[in-house]
């Protein structure tokens, strides 16, 4: 091999440069779990908002979806980073991709959420409380696991993006795996390797989670066929 | 003594005046069938009855103990919950689109209830629900999905379901207008299966057949009140009122 594959760029670039990748590798990890965690339960929160009875409710959640669906990712985290310091807050590139990459996909997932919830036929309560389950009953052994089919593969498919999305952050110093491809290719001009290697991690991490979407989501429509006459 | 007895109940849903002062009693196994226009309050008056909706006012006692006292939307009558909870089971109801709990098999769904509300082990539920889904002639699709079965079959575990309760008194809201007509005849047989073994039902039909057959009571509803009763083949063959006759020529 040669030119910015051959085999010594390869060597001098795991050599030099392997635990920084795999630093990078575990950032890029922690700001997708704290990210989902918070995009999960901004979903849920918004998500139960935009079916309440409360029309104030119902607008804001509206709002928070609409700012976030129709905005570029890499303008919140430049403004994030660039003019929030000008009002006195400034945050951590850490901090900024976890919070921002979690409103962003909370806004995502809110949308799933709500189609969740309104999936379930109101059929579905009666049938329970009239065999005398109370509510919690009701919510836990019949309308939550009935929800959670629903609404898990398409939270999967979000989670995957999300993590390919902290790749963002290499504009703002991120430190995770984007950012130390990038750098390290800029400073020795050996694109190449860090690169492939780059994509590579993303796929280790988000190939398992798209095919336990897929996997969940087969699932689901086996268990959904033919639902139609209930509904 | 009657298994359900309703006075003076109303209902209104807004400003809408859909249960205009109904008089019920139904004695024990007795099969009350009832009929009416779309929209005329059968299905609400079922509904009030295990109290999937609660009535404006009015009183309704089961097996002779008040369980609902009710003036303008208030609680007359203090009862705890519980008490409210065990009347309630004693009514099962099998609802116009089955409702079957879909992501559960055809046995599970009949178990889920004895397990959960009634805390029976797993095994002795097993065991009546077997037995139930046997006596609707389901149980070689016990371990089936309800998305894998016709309307029909869904219609006799939801049944079966119901009877898993071991009510005293059986709630049918159209059973079988949501049916391809090939399928309602297997449906009937088991209610009338039922009625025979002496269960208390109270059945919202448009089956004369089946009204006339297994009936012991048919009663007209129109605009939320009971127009007319009596023997089947009476109000059938024989109507008094005027809206009773448009009814059943306008079905026929
Ligand atoms: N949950 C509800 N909220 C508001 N109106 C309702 C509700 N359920 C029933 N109604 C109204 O009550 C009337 C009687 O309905 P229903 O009892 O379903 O009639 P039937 O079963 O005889 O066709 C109808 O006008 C219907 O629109
Ligand atoms: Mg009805």
């Amino acid at each position: 091999m040669s030119g910015q594959f051959a085999s010594e760029r390869w060597i001098n670039f795991f050599t030099s440069y392997g635990n920084e990748m795999l630093q990078a590798f575990l950032r890029t990890l922690s700001i997708s779990i704290i990210a989902l965690v918070l995009a999960l339960v901004l979903s849920i929160v918004f998500g139960v908002m935009s079916m309440s009875k409360n029309g104030l409710a119902r607008a804001i959640s509206r709002v928070y979806v609409e700012f976030f669906q129709n905005m570029p990712l890499l303008i919140l985290v430049f403004v994030c980073y660039n003019l929030f310091p000008l009002i006195n807050i400034t945050l951590e590139p850490f901090a900024i991709g976890c919070i921002i990459i979690g409103l962003y996909h909370g806004a995502y997932i809110a949308e799933v959420v709500r189609s969740g919830i309104m999936s379930i036929n109101k059929g579905q309560f009666e049938a329970a409380y009239s065999q005398g389950f109370t509510y919690l009953e009701t919510m836990r052994y019949i309308i939550l696991p009935q929800m959670l089919t629903i609404v898990l593969p398409p939270t999967a498919v979000q989670a995957a993006n999300l993590v390919k999305n902290t790749s963002v952050l290499a504009m703002i110093a991120g430190h995770e795996i984007m950012y130390a491809a990038n750098s390290y290719g800029y400073s020795t001009l050996n694109y190449g390797p860090p690169l492939v290697t780059a994509g590579i991690l993303y796929f280790i991490i988000c190939f398992p989670i798209s095919t336990w979407a897929k996997k969940l989501e087969r699932k689901r429509d086996i268990a959904l066929e033919g639902r139609g006459g209930e509904r | 003594m009657s298994m359900i007895k309703t006075e003076n109940i109303h209902k209104y849903f807004g400003e809408n005046h859909v249960l205009n002062g109904v008089d019920l009693e139904i004695a024990k196994s007795e099969v009350v069938c009832v009929v009416g226009p779309s929209g005329s309050g059968k299905s609400t008056l079922l509904r009030c009855l295990n109290r999937l909706e609660r009535i404006t006012s009015g009183k309704i006692y089961i097996e002779g103990k008040l369980i609902e006292h009710r003036e303008s939307d208030k609680n007359i009558l203090k009862i705890d919950p519980k008490e409210v909870a065990k009347m309630c089971s004693e009514l099962g109801m099998v609802f116009q689109r089955f409702n079957l709990f879909p992501h559960k098999t055809a046995l599970e769904n009949v178990t889920i209830a004895q397990e959960t509300v009634k805390k029976t082990s797993k095994e002795i539920a097993e065991k009546i629900g077997l037995d139930l889904l046997e006596k609707v002639g389901m149980a070689e699709k016990a371990n089936e999905y309800p998305s894998r079965l016709s309307g029909g079959q869904q219609q006799r575990v939801a049944i079966a379901r119901a009877l898993a309760m071991e009510p005293k008194i059986m709630l049918f809201d159209e059973p079988t207008s949501a049916l391809d007509p090939e399928l309602v005849g297997g449906v009937l047989e088991i209610m009338k299966q039922l009625a025979l073994d002496g269960m208390t039902m109270m059945v919202v039909t448009h089956e004369m057949g089946f009204a006339r057959e297994v009936g012991s009571r048919l009663i007209f509803m129109d605009e939320g009140a009971i127009i007319e009763e009596g023997t089947p083949d009476e109000v059938f063959m024989n109507p008094k009122n005027d809206r009773t006759r448009d009814f059943f020529k306008s079905i026929l």
